[in-house]
Protein backbone atom coordinates (compact mmCIF):
# COMPACT_ATOMS: atom_id res chain seq x y z
CA UNK A 1 0.00 0.00 0.00
CA UNK A 2 2.92 2.22 0.10
CA UNK A 3 5.01 1.39 -2.36
CA UNK A 4 2.80 3.22 -5.31
CA UNK A 5 5.06 5.84 -5.18
CA UNK A 6 8.01 3.97 -4.87
CA UNK A 7 7.43 2.13 -8.21
CA UNK A 8 7.26 4.86 -10.64
CA UNK A 9 10.04 6.11 -9.22
CA UNK A 10 13.28 7.51 -11.43
CA UNK A 11 16.11 5.11 -11.65
CA UNK A 12 19.23 6.56 -8.87
CA UNK A 13 21.83 8.99 -10.48
CA UNK A 14 25.60 7.51 -10.89
CA UNK A 15 26.11 9.88 -7.88
CA UNK A 16 23.63 8.73 -5.78
CA UNK A 17 24.57 4.81 -6.71
CA UNK A 18 27.95 5.42 -5.62
CA UNK A 19 27.13 7.64 -1.93
CA UNK A 20 24.53 4.38 -1.79
CA UNK A 21 27.23 1.67 -2.40
CA UNK A 22 29.54 3.98 -0.06
CA UNK A 23 26.98 3.51 2.46
CA UNK A 24 26.46 -0.07 2.28
CA UNK A 25 30.01 -0.62 2.43
CA UNK A 26 30.22 1.03 5.66
CA UNK A 27 26.91 -0.39 7.03
CA UNK A 28 28.43 -4.00 7.04
CA UNK A 29 31.89 -2.78 8.34
CA UNK A 30 29.32 -1.23 11.11
CA UNK A 31 25.83 -1.02 11.32
CA UNK A 32 24.13 1.14 14.39
CA UNK A 33 23.34 -0.80 17.14
CA UNK A 34 19.84 -2.30 17.05
CA UNK A 35 19.50 -2.24 13.39
CA UNK A 36 20.23 -5.30 10.90
CA UNK A 37 19.53 -4.74 7.19
CA UNK A 38 20.66 -7.73 3.92
CA UNK A 39 21.78 -6.03 1.44
CA UNK A 40 19.86 -6.81 -2.16
CA UNK A 41 20.40 -6.53 -5.62
CA UNK A 42 17.79 -3.56 -5.28
CA UNK A 43 20.03 -0.88 -4.33
CA UNK A 44 17.21 1.78 -3.94
CA UNK A 45 15.33 0.44 -1.40
CA UNK A 46 16.79 -0.84 2.00
CA UNK A 47 14.31 -3.09 4.59
CA UNK A 48 16.24 -2.43 7.79
CA UNK A 49 15.35 -4.88 11.06
CA UNK A 50 15.09 -2.49 14.28
CA UNK A 51 14.93 -3.82 17.57
CA UNK A 52 14.15 -1.66 20.40
CA UNK A 53 15.97 -0.35 22.75
CA UNK A 54 16.76 -2.93 26.00
CA UNK A 55 15.16 -0.93 28.98
CA UNK A 56 12.82 0.54 26.51
CA UNK A 57 8.80 0.64 25.81
CA UNK A 58 9.87 -1.24 22.74
CA UNK A 59 12.43 -3.61 24.44
CA UNK A 60 12.38 -7.21 22.87
CA UNK A 61 10.11 -5.76 19.88
CA UNK A 62 11.17 -5.76 16.25
CA UNK A 63 9.89 -3.65 13.62
CA UNK A 64 10.63 -3.21 10.07
CA UNK A 65 12.10 0.05 8.57
CA UNK A 66 11.24 0.66 4.72
CA UNK A 67 14.01 3.11 2.94
CA UNK A 68 13.97 4.50 -0.30
CA UNK A 69 16.08 6.84 -2.15
CA UNK A 70 15.27 9.47 -4.64
CA UNK A 71 16.94 10.03 -7.98
CA UNK A 72 18.79 12.61 -6.56
CA UNK A 73 19.76 11.30 -3.31
CA UNK A 74 21.45 12.52 -1.11
CA UNK A 75 20.37 15.74 -2.15
CA UNK A 76 16.79 14.72 -1.80
CA UNK A 77 16.26 13.22 1.36
CA UNK A 78 14.93 9.07 1.40
CA UNK A 79 11.32 8.36 2.04
CA UNK A 80 11.44 6.12 5.47
CA UNK A 81 8.41 4.45 6.72
CA UNK A 82 7.83 1.69 8.85
CA UNK A 83 6.66 -1.65 6.91
CA UNK A 84 3.27 -2.87 9.12
CA UNK A 85 2.61 -2.97 11.90
CA UNK A 86 4.55 -0.16 12.65
CA UNK A 87 5.36 0.83 16.25
CA UNK A 88 2.82 2.32 18.94
CA UNK A 89 4.29 5.80 19.16
CA UNK A 90 2.99 9.37 19.26
CA UNK A 91 4.91 10.27 16.40
CA UNK A 92 4.49 7.52 13.98
CA UNK A 93 0.96 6.83 12.41
CA UNK A 94 -0.79 3.89 11.85
CA UNK A 95 0.46 3.50 7.49
CA UNK A 96 3.88 3.51 9.08
CA UNK A 97 4.68 7.72 8.12
CA UNK A 98 7.20 8.89 10.87
CA UNK A 99 6.87 12.39 12.03
CA UNK A 100 10.48 13.38 12.59
CA UNK A 101 12.01 16.40 11.06
CA UNK A 102 15.19 15.22 9.56
CA UNK A 103 13.08 13.23 7.25
CA UNK A 104 11.57 16.51 6.03
CA UNK A 105 12.18 20.24 6.52
CA UNK A 106 15.62 18.98 8.39
CA UNK A 107 17.18 16.84 5.49
CA UNK A 108 21.06 17.56 5.34
CA UNK A 109 22.96 15.58 2.20
CA UNK A 110 25.42 15.03 5.23
CA UNK A 111 22.96 12.50 6.53
CA UNK A 112 23.15 8.99 5.78
CA UNK A 113 20.59 5.81 6.61
CA UNK A 114 23.20 5.24 9.55
CA UNK A 115 22.44 8.22 11.64
CA UNK A 116 18.89 8.22 10.22
CA UNK A 117 18.19 5.04 12.18
CA UNK A 118 20.33 6.45 15.50
CA UNK A 119 17.16 9.10 15.53
CA UNK A 120 14.97 6.66 14.58
CA UNK A 121 16.01 4.29 17.43
CA UNK A 122 16.52 7.02 19.74
CA UNK A 123 12.93 8.97 18.79
CA UNK A 124 11.33 5.52 20.07
CA UNK A 125 13.52 5.48 22.97
CA UNK A 126 12.92 8.20 24.51
CA UNK A 127 8.99 7.13 24.20
CA UNK A 128 7.17 7.05 27.16
CA UNK A 129 4.04 6.11 25.88
CA UNK A 130 2.55 3.87 23.42
CA UNK A 131 -0.27 5.38 21.51
CA UNK A 132 -1.01 6.67 18.09
CA UNK A 133 -0.78 10.21 17.20
CA UNK A 134 -3.67 12.31 17.95
CA UNK A 135 -4.86 12.84 14.58
CA UNK A 136 -3.96 9.52 13.14
CA UNK A 137 -6.92 8.17 11.61
CA UNK A 138 -7.32 11.44 9.62
CA UNK A 139 -4.14 11.33 8.38
CA UNK A 140 -4.13 8.27 7.25
CA UNK A 141 -7.53 8.44 5.45
CA UNK A 142 -5.76 11.36 4.08
CA UNK A 143 -3.42 8.59 2.91
CA UNK A 144 -5.15 6.33 1.09
CA UNK A 145 -4.21 7.37 -2.28
CA UNK A 146 -0.95 5.60 -1.16
CA UNK A 147 1.22 9.22 -0.73
CA UNK A 148 4.50 9.35 0.20
CA UNK A 149 5.09 10.86 3.54
CA UNK A 150 7.35 14.07 2.13
CA UNK A 151 4.15 15.09 0.10
CA UNK A 152 2.90 16.05 3.76
CA UNK A 153 3.50 19.35 4.86
CA UNK A 154 4.88 18.61 7.93
CA UNK A 155 4.14 21.52 10.63
CA UNK A 156 5.99 21.59 13.92
CA UNK A 157 5.86 22.31 17.33
CA UNK A 158 7.80 21.96 20.17
CA UNK A 159 6.48 19.56 22.76
CA UNK A 160 6.87 17.57 25.57
CA UNK A 161 7.56 14.07 25.27
CA UNK B 1 64.81 36.25 35.62
CA UNK B 2 61.45 37.81 35.48
CA UNK B 3 63.04 40.88 33.37
CA UNK B 4 64.70 38.01 30.68
CA UNK B 5 60.80 36.61 30.65
CA UNK B 6 59.10 39.88 30.33
CA UNK B 7 61.14 40.16 27.42
CA UNK B 8 60.16 37.19 25.70
CA UNK B 9 56.34 37.87 25.94
CA UNK B 10 57.19 41.34 24.69
CA UNK B 11 58.96 39.30 21.18
CA UNK B 12 55.69 36.74 20.91
CA UNK B 13 53.50 39.93 20.68
CA UNK B 14 55.85 41.66 18.55
CA UNK B 15 55.89 38.72 16.02
CA UNK B 16 52.23 37.95 16.62
CA UNK B 17 50.60 41.06 17.29
CA UNK B 18 46.87 40.95 17.60
CA UNK B 19 46.93 37.21 17.21
CA UNK B 20 48.68 37.29 20.86
CA UNK B 21 46.34 37.31 23.86
CA UNK B 22 48.76 38.04 26.93
CA UNK B 23 46.22 37.34 29.92
CA UNK B 24 49.66 37.50 32.40
CA UNK B 25 52.42 38.74 32.00
CA UNK B 26 54.55 37.17 34.71
CA UNK B 27 54.76 33.82 34.99
CA UNK B 28 53.68 34.28 31.33
CA UNK B 29 50.30 32.98 30.47
CA UNK B 30 49.33 33.40 26.54
CA UNK B 31 46.86 32.56 23.87
CA UNK B 32 48.31 32.82 20.41
CA UNK B 33 46.28 32.15 17.31
CA UNK B 34 48.49 30.06 15.42
CA UNK B 35 47.65 29.76 11.41
CA UNK B 36 49.34 27.19 8.96
CA UNK B 37 51.77 28.85 6.58
CA UNK B 38 49.73 29.54 3.46
CA UNK B 39 51.43 32.64 1.94
CA UNK B 40 47.73 34.78 3.53
CA UNK B 41 45.66 32.38 0.63
CA UNK B 42 42.58 32.13 2.99
CA UNK B 43 40.93 29.30 1.13
CA UNK B 44 43.43 27.08 1.27
CA UNK B 45 44.05 27.15 4.96
CA UNK B 46 42.13 24.49 6.15
CA UNK B 47 43.11 24.49 9.82
CA UNK B 48 43.96 26.52 12.69
CA UNK B 49 44.10 26.83 16.49
CA UNK B 50 44.66 28.78 19.55
CA UNK B 51 47.42 27.83 21.15
CA UNK B 52 47.59 28.25 25.40
CA UNK B 53 51.11 28.24 27.09
CA UNK B 54 51.23 28.66 30.63
CA UNK B 55 54.01 29.05 32.42
CA UNK B 56 54.54 28.58 35.85
CA UNK B 57 57.45 30.47 38.28
CA UNK B 58 60.19 27.88 37.76
CA UNK B 59 59.97 29.14 33.69
CA UNK B 60 61.94 28.26 32.06
CA UNK B 61 63.88 25.39 33.92
CA UNK B 62 59.96 23.89 34.10
CA UNK B 63 58.65 24.03 30.30
CA UNK B 64 54.89 25.63 30.35
CA UNK B 65 52.04 23.87 30.35
CA UNK B 66 50.61 23.69 26.52
CA UNK B 67 46.93 23.33 25.75
CA UNK B 68 44.34 24.06 22.85
CA UNK B 69 41.58 26.82 23.45
CA UNK B 70 40.19 26.28 20.25
CA UNK B 71 40.21 24.70 17.01
CA UNK B 72 39.07 24.39 13.33
CA UNK B 73 39.56 21.63 11.47
CA UNK B 74 41.08 19.89 13.48
CA UNK B 75 40.05 16.21 14.96
CA UNK B 76 41.18 15.11 18.58
CA UNK B 77 43.84 13.11 17.19
CA UNK B 78 45.62 16.04 15.41
CA UNK B 79 45.15 18.19 17.97
CA UNK B 80 47.03 15.87 20.18
CA UNK B 81 49.79 15.88 18.07
CA UNK B 82 49.81 19.29 18.14
CA UNK B 83 49.63 19.46 21.76
CA UNK B 84 52.33 16.75 22.05
CA UNK B 85 55.02 18.51 19.56
CA UNK B 86 55.32 21.37 20.85
CA UNK B 87 55.00 19.89 24.37
CA UNK B 88 58.41 18.18 23.23
CA UNK B 89 59.90 21.00 22.00
CA UNK B 90 59.36 22.51 25.13
CA UNK B 91 61.17 19.71 26.70
CA UNK B 92 63.66 19.81 24.50
CA UNK B 93 64.67 23.88 24.94
CA UNK B 94 64.24 23.70 28.60
CA UNK B 95 65.84 26.50 30.31
CA UNK B 96 66.00 28.36 27.20
CA UNK B 97 64.20 31.36 26.24
CA UNK B 98 61.35 29.28 24.34
CA UNK B 99 58.19 31.37 24.27
CA UNK B 100 58.93 32.07 20.67
CA UNK B 101 60.21 28.69 19.40
CA UNK B 102 57.27 27.47 20.92
CA UNK B 103 54.74 29.29 18.82
CA UNK B 104 56.89 28.91 15.52
CA UNK B 105 56.69 24.84 16.50
CA UNK B 106 53.19 25.71 16.58
CA UNK B 107 53.33 26.74 13.22
CA UNK B 108 55.70 24.55 11.49
CA UNK B 109 53.27 21.63 12.96
CA UNK B 110 49.99 23.44 11.54
CA UNK B 111 51.59 23.89 8.57
CA UNK B 112 52.37 20.12 7.90
CA UNK B 113 48.55 19.16 8.69
CA UNK B 114 47.01 21.69 6.54
CA UNK B 115 44.90 19.77 4.65
CA UNK B 116 41.32 18.20 5.30
CA UNK B 117 40.68 15.17 7.08
CA UNK B 118 38.81 12.57 6.42
CA UNK B 119 35.67 11.80 4.36
CA UNK B 120 33.56 14.41 2.04
CA UNK B 121 30.45 14.70 3.91
CA UNK B 122 28.64 14.80 0.91
CA UNK B 123 29.86 11.42 -1.60
CA UNK B 124 31.69 10.03 1.75
CA UNK B 125 34.93 9.09 0.15
CA UNK B 126 38.50 10.33 1.54
CA UNK B 127 38.77 14.27 0.86
CA UNK B 128 42.64 13.38 0.53
CA UNK B 129 42.86 10.30 -1.42
CA UNK B 130 45.97 9.18 -2.23
CA UNK B 131 45.72 7.38 -5.40
CA UNK B 132 46.72 9.98 -7.94
CA UNK B 133 44.21 8.76 -10.49
CA UNK B 134 41.46 9.65 -7.92
CA UNK B 135 42.35 13.07 -6.56
CA UNK B 136 39.20 15.25 -6.46
CA UNK B 137 39.56 19.29 -5.36
CA UNK B 138 38.24 19.78 -2.28
CA UNK B 139 37.39 23.34 -0.27
CA UNK B 140 36.30 24.04 2.55
CA UNK B 141 33.61 26.52 3.20
CA UNK B 142 35.47 29.83 4.69
CA UNK B 143 33.13 30.51 7.88
CA UNK B 144 33.36 26.76 9.37
CA UNK B 145 35.82 25.39 7.85
CA UNK B 146 34.00 22.50 6.81
CA UNK B 147 35.60 20.77 3.97
CA UNK B 148 34.04 19.17 1.11
CA UNK B 149 34.99 18.04 -2.58
CA UNK B 150 34.52 21.04 -4.52
CA UNK B 151 31.89 18.91 -6.81
CA UNK B 152 30.27 17.77 -4.35
CA UNK B 153 29.63 21.47 -2.60
CA UNK B 154 28.95 23.30 -6.14
CA UNK B 155 26.55 20.14 -6.69
CA UNK B 156 24.80 21.13 -3.80
CA UNK B 157 24.87 25.02 -4.22
CA UNK B 158 23.49 24.07 -7.74
CA UNK B 159 20.49 21.89 -6.03
CA UNK B 160 19.51 24.60 -3.49
CA UNK B 161 19.52 27.29 -6.38
CA UNK B 162 17.62 24.94 -8.32
CA UNK B 163 15.10 24.31 -5.35
CA UNK B 164 14.82 28.64 -4.89
CA UNK B 165 14.02 28.84 -8.88
CA UNK B 166 11.55 26.17 -8.23
CA UNK B 167 9.88 27.84 -5.34
CA UNK B 168 9.55 31.27 -6.71
CA UNK B 169 7.87 30.18 -9.96
CA UNK B 170 5.63 27.63 -8.73
CA UNK B 171 4.00 28.57 -4.73
CA UNK B 172 1.74 25.54 -4.34
CA UNK B 173 1.70 24.32 -1.00
CA UNK B 174 1.65 20.90 -0.97
CA UNK B 175 4.63 19.28 -3.10
CA UNK B 176 6.99 22.28 -1.80
CA UNK B 177 8.61 20.16 1.57
CA UNK B 178 11.86 20.42 0.09
CA UNK B 179 12.26 24.00 -0.78
CA UNK B 180 10.28 24.59 2.37
CA UNK B 181 13.12 23.94 4.44
CA UNK B 182 14.80 26.90 2.62
CA UNK B 183 12.60 29.53 4.19
CA UNK B 184 12.40 27.45 8.00
CA UNK B 185 15.73 27.60 8.15
CA UNK B 186 17.14 30.51 6.77
CA UNK B 187 13.51 32.22 7.45
CA UNK B 188 16.05 35.53 6.29
CA UNK B 189 15.98 35.77 2.44
CA UNK B 190 12.11 36.66 2.09
CA UNK B 191 12.27 38.81 -1.08
CA UNK B 192 15.38 39.28 -1.74
CA UNK B 193 17.41 37.18 -4.32
CA UNK B 194 20.78 36.44 -2.19
CA UNK B 195 22.03 33.59 -2.86
CA UNK B 196 22.80 31.81 -0.10
CA UNK B 197 23.09 28.05 0.91
CA UNK B 198 23.48 25.91 4.22
CA UNK B 199 26.83 24.21 4.96
CA UNK B 200 25.09 19.91 5.07
CA UNK B 201 27.63 19.77 8.26
CA UNK B 202 26.45 22.38 10.49
CA UNK B 203 23.69 24.11 8.63
CA UNK B 204 25.86 27.52 8.81
CA UNK B 205 24.85 30.32 5.91
CA UNK B 206 27.15 30.45 3.18
CA UNK B 207 27.13 32.44 0.09
CA UNK B 208 27.98 32.75 -3.41
CA UNK B 209 31.13 34.59 -2.21
CA UNK B 210 32.06 32.09 0.27
CA UNK B 211 32.67 29.51 -2.66
CA UNK B 212 33.67 31.74 -5.03
CA UNK B 213 37.29 30.15 -5.12
CA UNK B 214 35.53 26.93 -5.88
CA UNK B 215 33.46 27.82 -8.77
CA UNK B 216 36.86 29.26 -10.45
CA UNK B 217 38.11 25.35 -9.86
CA UNK B 218 35.30 23.87 -11.16
CA UNK B 219 35.21 26.11 -14.02
CA UNK B 220 37.93 23.61 -15.44
CA UNK B 221 36.04 20.40 -14.85
CA UNK B 222 32.73 21.44 -16.90
CA UNK B 223 32.49 17.66 -17.92
CA UNK B 224 31.57 16.97 -13.82
CA UNK B 225 28.65 19.22 -14.14
CA UNK B 226 27.06 17.51 -17.38
CA UNK B 227 26.39 14.41 -15.07
CA UNK B 228 23.21 15.61 -13.53
CA UNK B 229 21.28 17.58 -16.18
CA UNK B 230 19.03 19.50 -14.25
CA UNK B 231 21.69 21.72 -12.29
CA UNK B 232 21.45 25.61 -13.31
CA UNK B 233 24.44 27.07 -15.20
CA UNK B 234 27.47 29.07 -12.96
CA UNK B 235 29.24 30.90 -16.44
CA UNK B 236 28.25 34.07 -15.95
CA UNK B 237 30.10 34.19 -12.57
CA UNK B 238 32.63 32.08 -13.66
CA UNK B 239 33.84 34.12 -16.40
CA UNK B 240 33.27 37.45 -14.67
CA UNK B 241 36.02 39.86 -15.14
CA UNK B 242 36.63 39.96 -11.24
CA UNK B 243 36.74 36.23 -10.69
CA UNK B 244 39.41 36.04 -13.93
CA UNK B 245 41.58 38.92 -12.29
CA UNK B 246 41.05 36.81 -8.59
CA UNK B 247 42.10 33.91 -10.28
CA UNK B 248 45.34 35.23 -12.11
CA UNK B 249 46.51 36.88 -8.33
CA UNK B 250 45.78 33.19 -6.75
CA UNK B 251 48.26 31.57 -9.44
CA UNK B 252 50.58 34.32 -9.39
CA UNK B 253 50.54 34.23 -5.00
CA UNK B 254 50.82 30.27 -5.82
CA UNK B 255 53.93 30.65 -7.62
CA UNK B 256 55.81 32.53 -5.54
CA UNK B 257 54.58 30.40 -2.95
CA UNK B 258 56.15 27.46 -4.45
CA UNK B 259 59.40 29.41 -5.55
CA UNK B 260 59.97 30.03 -2.01
CA UNK B 261 58.93 26.73 -0.39
CA UNK B 262 55.76 28.11 1.15
CA UNK B 263 57.50 30.78 2.56
CA UNK B 264 56.52 34.21 0.79
CA UNK B 265 54.95 35.73 3.87
CA UNK B 266 57.21 38.15 6.00
CA UNK B 267 56.30 38.14 9.89
CA UNK B 268 55.37 40.99 11.44
CA UNK B 269 58.51 42.45 12.68
CA UNK B 270 60.19 39.26 12.92
CA UNK B 271 62.44 39.03 15.99
CA UNK B 272 65.20 36.81 16.37
CA UNK B 273 66.24 34.80 19.41
CA UNK B 274 68.21 31.81 20.37
CA UNK B 275 66.20 28.70 19.43
CA UNK B 276 63.64 31.57 17.39
CA UNK B 277 64.10 30.37 13.79
CA UNK B 278 63.06 26.49 12.56
CA UNK B 279 64.84 26.95 8.82
CA UNK B 280 63.96 23.60 8.15
CA UNK B 281 60.77 21.51 7.96
CA UNK B 282 61.10 19.35 11.05
CA UNK B 283 60.69 16.00 11.05
CA UNK B 284 57.38 14.26 12.65
CA UNK B 285 57.49 11.45 14.68
CA UNK B 286 55.78 8.31 12.39
CA UNK B 287 53.45 7.36 14.58
CA UNK B 288 51.43 9.93 13.78
CA UNK B 289 49.79 9.26 10.66
CA UNK B 290 50.00 12.98 9.50
CA UNK B 291 53.24 12.40 7.00
CA UNK B 292 54.96 15.42 5.93
CA UNK B 293 53.62 17.57 3.23
CA UNK B 294 55.82 19.85 2.14
CA UNK B 295 55.14 23.47 1.13
CA UNK B 296 56.50 22.52 -2.58
CA UNK B 297 54.07 19.79 -3.40
CA UNK B 298 51.33 21.44 -1.75
CA UNK B 299 51.89 24.50 -4.09
CA UNK B 300 51.97 22.33 -6.92
CA UNK B 301 48.65 20.95 -6.38
CA UNK B 302 47.10 23.45 -5.48
CA UNK B 303 48.05 24.68 -8.90
CA UNK B 304 47.00 21.83 -11.06
CA UNK B 305 43.94 21.85 -8.56
CA UNK B 306 44.70 18.79 -7.10
CA UNK B 307 44.05 17.05 -3.67
CA UNK B 308 47.11 18.00 -1.53
CA UNK B 309 48.38 14.36 -1.23
CA UNK B 310 51.19 13.14 0.86
CA UNK B 311 49.25 12.14 3.85
CA UNK B 312 47.28 8.73 4.30
CA UNK B 313 43.97 8.64 5.42
CA UNK B 314 43.88 5.93 6.93
CA UNK B 315 42.27 7.43 10.31
CA UNK B 316 38.93 5.65 10.44
CA UNK B 317 35.92 7.45 9.10
CA UNK B 318 34.67 8.58 12.15
CA UNK B 319 31.12 9.52 11.05
CA UNK B 320 31.05 10.76 14.39
CA UNK B 321 33.42 13.84 13.25
CA UNK B 322 31.44 14.22 10.60
CA UNK B 323 28.39 15.00 12.23
CA UNK B 324 29.88 16.68 14.92
CA UNK B 325 28.76 20.26 14.06
CA UNK B 326 25.35 18.84 13.07
CA UNK B 327 22.98 21.38 14.41
CA UNK B 328 19.72 19.23 14.42
CA UNK B 329 21.62 16.51 15.84
CA UNK B 330 24.38 17.17 18.05
CA UNK B 331 23.73 19.19 21.23
CA UNK B 332 20.29 17.62 21.78
CA UNK B 333 19.74 15.44 24.27
CA UNK B 334 17.42 12.67 23.42
CA UNK B 335 14.40 13.79 25.14
CA UNK B 336 14.84 17.30 22.96
CA UNK B 337 15.50 14.61 19.90
CA UNK B 338 11.91 14.43 19.80
CA UNK B 339 9.94 17.25 18.83
CA UNK B 340 6.28 16.89 17.88
CA UNK B 341 5.14 18.17 14.87
CA UNK B 342 1.95 18.32 13.61
CA UNK B 343 0.39 18.80 9.72
CA UNK B 344 -0.74 21.87 8.66
CA UNK B 345 -4.43 21.93 8.34
CA UNK B 346 -5.10 23.43 4.90
CA UNK B 347 -2.86 20.71 3.24
CA UNK B 348 -5.40 17.61 2.97
CA UNK B 349 -5.86 17.25 -0.53
CA UNK B 350 -2.91 16.48 -3.30
ZN1 LIG C 1 32.76 14.50 -2.08
ZN1 LIG D 1 29.96 23.84 8.45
Amino acid sequence: MTSSSAASRKALSKIACNRLQKELVEWQVSPPAGFKHKPTDNLQRWVIEVNGAPGTLYANETYQLQVDFPEHYPMEAPQVIFLHPAPLHPHIYSNGHICLDILYDSWSPAMTVSSICISILSMLSSSTVKQRPEDNDRYVKNCRNGRSPKETRWWFHDDKV
Amino acid sequence: MAEEVLIEVEAVQAVYGDDCLVLDKYPPHLHVHIKPRTADVSSQQFVEAVIGIRAVSEYPDEPPHISIIDSKGLDEQRQKHLVTGIHNRACELSSCAMLVALCEEAVERLSSMNHPDGNCPLCLYPLVEEDADNKLPFMKLMSCFHCFHCECIIRWWNWLQTLKETDSTNISGATLHVSGEMENQKGMHGATQESVGTCPVCRKVFHAKDIDHVLALVGTHSQLRSEESDVSDDKRLLQSDSENIRRLKFEATLKLQQENSGLIEPKKNEVLLPGTFLPQPITHPSTVSDKETTEQQHADQVINAETSSGSPSDRPSSSKHRYSGMRKHQGRNSREQVKQWIRKENDSTN
